[in-house]
């Protein structure tokens, strides 16, 4: 007797978010088709079935209601969640601490009073539901995810680093382009996983990563005003990629 | 009575969720007395705001946070930025820089078009019912998408540090110069990649459109800046004789909102427009060169066919453009080699004004407006990206095929209207970054 093996079905779905890690995923399926079935993937086949899922991969953030809709469906049929990039991690550049407006206030200066659109405030994935993995990135870094997979197709949880760019960037022997070069480099605070990249090519990360574990925001607040950078430019270039508001405004950095 | 039976027949066509394309958008026909009525074409991924997200940030900051507008043509708005910027701080980039620049650029070329035809467009033609599907039954298709979009990941990795979300492309300049021995390497791939970019075209001239085109479209683009075929440019030019100047843009592109969609719609001096592969190879086919420039005169484009779905065939003929333009102006750099590396971001003196910025990406054109203040903080932004320009066309198109049918609920038409719309390679998550929307009723 001859028992088929099921394949592990995974969904990839996107809320709201520029697509880069549908993309990411998209470009990297040649690795993935042997191990999977992809049971729903419309950004890339028109023929999906969200029902039964193993792992789903969600990019984006929450960012109006058919999106909580989505994703509260995407949760109840799934074994694993993972959410994927910045967005559905921390919120992305769409989250109200980059942009430093309410969703609120953005529609009713914008829209008209009555305006069926609605807009929420862009959040990632675990404001709604219970996230099993995290994994963040503008864009996320195709070998991160390839693992992620990797373990939980094993059904073990990955090992994601969450310590700061500065340690990858030590172990590629890089000068570093903030005590050297005075460039206002987030890297202290960033998340690694993307190799070092911007200092790698002799500029200053921007956080794309969002935070790492236990940021220092102080003292990375402290060093930069300290080079000159004009304090309330250091917070709206430290909120862009996800740290969050509430953390910001809390800061106690000496002068 | 059986008259008024006649005039409430009422008809409507409804696709929930077109998929293969970027983001969510939907179809909405209503059709009355076998006359279509209402054509909706509904963006519903969420609003993103970003013209408002970038007020107060500094300039430093614009091409990184507006790249993320969209991942696959994040290096069009990366550089659409960059430009606008420059412009108001009188920053003119040497030959070297800019020379990266249109490398950078050919390369998200190359990997975005590759990757519409072969993953998103061609399973129509091909019959492929899913991705699984795809790869095992069409190894071929499969093996040459990979191939061109390595290539154009490649070219974007090494001179901008990764496919997409570039790193090494600033306002000023590049803050490194990618090494000599990768470049060599590229050279190589690009020529390794031709032939497969030949072959592509091949195999979407034998796919004829499944519906005919009745209406003239009118096509606009920017005027290549060197008087070769190209894709920077600070003035547009469109089908009618049109011509201005980009800054003019918010004149020309009258902007509309529609209260059925998450994205604006843009009229061309009133009328719908049609932006992209298509529009660039009508108005200036005839600054292509070589084996590009022999494609599109034997293609039905050239002889007036001005169907969309021929759309997929122009991004073809696009790429083999991008892989012969980029060998050249890599041997360029390599002659070169020993001054690029001494290169020098430019000095940037920060000062306050107003610009707009524009490239050709490969939906069409993109334009990037800001007004920065002394220090360089945006005060104001703007942006139009090309799908918002051709929503209205792509209604039009889905009225003529509905109104082509003889069965306006077979699965054929449905499938015939996804693929009209896919032709257009439209982007809904660029679609949906306005904020300056005034609301308008229908």
């Amino acid at each position: 007797m001859q028992i088929e093996r099921r394949l592990p079905r995974i969904a990839v779905q996107g809320l709201t978010g520029c697509a880069g890690e549908l993309l990411v995923i998209l470009e990297n399926l040649g690795s993935v088709l042997p191990f999977v079935q992809v049971a729903s993937f419309p950004f890339a086949q028109s023929k999906n079935d969200l029902s039964d899922i193993d792992i789903a991969f969600v990019e984006g953030s929450v960012s109006q209601k058919h999106d909580i809709d989505s994703i509260k469906e995407i949760r109840a049929r799934s074994k694993w969640l993972v959410a994927v990039g910045n967005c559905a991690v921390h919120g992305c550049v769409q989250s109200s601490t980059c942009s430093r407006y309410k969703a609120k206030e953005l529609v009713e200066a914008v829209y008209a009073k009555d305006s069926p659109i609605e807009a929420l405030d862009a959040k990632p994935l675990s404001s709604y539901v219970n996230v099993d993995v995290e994994l963040s990135g503008c864009p996320i870094d195709k070998n991160q995810f390839l693992a992620v997979l990797a373990s939980l197709l094993k059904d073990h949880l990955p090992y994601i680093i969450d310590r700061p760019v500065c340690l990858e960037c030590k172990m590629r022997e890089n000068g570093c382009v903030l005590i050297e070069k005075n460039l206002p480099c987030l890297g202290p605070v960033t998340a690694a996983g993307c190799g070092a990249l911007c200092p790698s090519f002799e500029a200053a990360c921007y956080g794309c990563f969002g935070p790492c574990k236990d940021p220092q925001l102080n003292a990375m607040a402290t060093v930069l005003s300290e080079k000159g950078y004009n304090l309330s430019d250091i917070l709206v270039r430290l909120g862009t990629f996800g740290i969050p508001e509430q953390v910001l405004s809390n800061l106690d950095v000496k002068r | 009575m059986s008259n008024d039976k006649e005039e409430t027949t009422k008809h409507i066509i409804e696709i929930p969720e077109i998929t293969r394309v970027e983001g969510h958008s939907a179809i909405h026909v209503e059709i009355k007395n076998g006359e279509v009525q209402n054509v909706m074409l509904d963006v519903f991924e969420g609003t993103r705001f970003f013209e408002k997200i970038v007020v107060g940030h500094k300039y430093d900051e614009i091409p990184h946070i507006t790249s993320r507008v969209c991942a696959i043509c994040s290096t069009g708005h990366v550089l659409a930025s960059s430009f606008a910027i420059e412009k108001i701080f009188d920053i003119r980039c040497d030959e070297i820089t800019n020379t990266f620049r249109k490398i950078m650029h050919l390369g998200m070329f190359i990997e975005s078009h590759s990757t519409h035809i072969y993953a998103l467009a061609l399973p129509d033609f091909l019959g492929a019912r899913d991705l699984l599907d795809f790869g095992s039954k069409f190894k071929t298709e499969f093996a040459d998408w990979t191939l061109l979009r390595n290539l154009g990941t490649a070219i974007q990795s090494i001179i901008g540090g990764r496919p997409f979300h570039p790193v090494n492309l600033h306002v000023g300049g590049l803050s490194h110069i990618p090494a000599k021995d990768k470049l060599e390497a590229l050279l190589a791939e690009l020529k390794m990649a031709k032939p497969v970019a030949l072959k592509t075209c091949e195999l979407l001239l034998k796919f004829n459109p499944p519906v005919e085109r009745t209406t003239k479209p009118l096509f606009m683009a920017l005027i290549p800046e060197d008087g070769a075929y190209g894709f920077f440019g600070n003035k547009v030019r469109s089908s009618n004789g049109f011509e201005s100047d980009i800054q003019n843009y918010k004149e020309y592109l009258a902007e509309q909102a529609v209260n059925y969609s998450h994205a604006k719609r843009s009229t061309g001096q009133g009328s719908a427009l049609f932006v992209g592969a298509m529009a660039r190879l009508n108005l200036f086919g005839n600054l292509l060169q070589g084996d590009a420039s022999a494609i599109y005169k034997s293609s039905p484009m050239a002889q007036g066919d001005n169907n969309s779905i021929w759309n997929n065939l122009a991004q073809s003929i696009e790429i083999v453009h991008a892989i012969d333009e980029s060998i050249i102006l890599i041997e360029k750099i390599l002659a070169r080699y020993l001054e690029a590396k001494s290169l020098n971001a430019s000095h940037v003196r920060v000062q306050a004004g107003t610009a707009t910025g524009a490239v050709e990406c490969p939906r069409g054109t993109l334009y990037h407006h800001y007004e920065l203040d002394t220090a360089g903080t945006i005060l104001v932004a703007d942006m139009v990206t090309p799908s918002a320009q051709n929503s209205w066309r792509i209604e039009m198109d889905i009225k003529e095929a509905v109104m082509q049918s003889s069965d306006i609920h077979s699965e054929q038409l449905q499938n015939n209207l996804e693929t009209l719309v896919r032709a257009y390679d439209p982007c809904n998550t660029c679609a949906t970054h306005m904020v300056s929307i005034s609301y308008l009723e229908v």
